[in-house]
């Protein structure tokens, strides 16, 4: 079985690009692992109690994938600079259940231990 | 692995990746060249190659002073980190009139076939 990394850089709606990786995610989850790390802006995407009012729910989309498997990190740096703070196994609060906040060292790992490397950034 | 999905162990443990992170952004004025600066520090276990292009190649020069900026100092990561093999592509940097300038000796000149195919030759390419 190969691995997905899908790396995210912007916030949920400025581009389509968490709704792109959410339908990749879901497809490649077929036969495959999937990794995503949330880096810079793309920390927003998690944030639970989202509303928007003419495109999907990008924390629900996230939400979904991770209770489906894949496996979502968020960048702590990132996430502290914009008020996501983690607690104990770097839950956070703000977040819809299943996405962490981890190190930037999960990157690393996730680059690491991936077969292919999907950077979907604006 | 601390929960994250991967290839077996013994591949993970053994195989030398090499990543290509990408940098086609002017190093101060955003956190991307931050941001994709941090990451290949941490992942300098792996090939690593830091491609300068289009305006990414203003982080090749000399004598950069932040200061003024409130903001990191982007040439010292790479001098933290000599691991990381830094290039520059030499069409972006004539295009700019940047040929003249002092460049951190840190930094290796690369033609555009050079840096296309170290890109593509990577395992994986990272832009933010």
């Amino acid at each position: 079985m190969k691995t997905l990394i899908i790396i995210l850089t912007d916030g949920p709606y400025i581009s389509e690009y968490a709704e792109m990786a959410a339908k990749v995610a879901r497809a490649a989850l077929k036969e495959h692992r999937v990794n995503i790390f949330l880096y810079l802006d793309a920390v927003h995407i998690p944030k639970a109690g989202q509303s928007p009012s003419i495109f999907k729910n990008a924390g629900e989309l996230f939400r979904d994938l991770a209770a489906e498997g894949v496996v979502i990190r968020a960048c702590s740096r990132c996430a502290a600079a914009r008020g996501y703070l983690p607690e104990d196994g770097g839950v956070c609060k703000d977040y819809y259940p299943g996405i962490v906040i981890g190190s930037l060292y999960d990157l690393a790992k996730m680059l690491k231990c991936s077969d292919r490397v999907m950077a979907l950034t604006g | 692995m601390d929960g994250i999905a991967g290839r077996s162990a013994w591949r993970a443990k053994n195989y030398m990746r090499s990543i290509f992170y990408l940098l086609d952004r002017a190093p101060y004025g955003s956190e991307k060249a931050y941001g994709l600066l941090n990451a290949a520090a941490v992942s300098i276990k792996m090939d690593l190659t830091l491609g300068l292009y289009a305006d990414g190649v203003y982080l090749a020069l000399a004598g950069q002073d932040s200061r003024l900026l409130a903001t990191a100092n982007l040439s010292d990561i790479l001098y933290a980190y000599p691991e990381i093999k830094v290039v520059a592509h030499e069409p972006s940097l004539l295009e700019r009139g940047l040929m003249n300038q002092e460049l951190i000796e840190l930094v290796d000149l690369a033609d555009e076939d050079y840096f296309l195919n170290r890109m593509a030759d990577a395992d994986g390419l990272v832009v933010l």
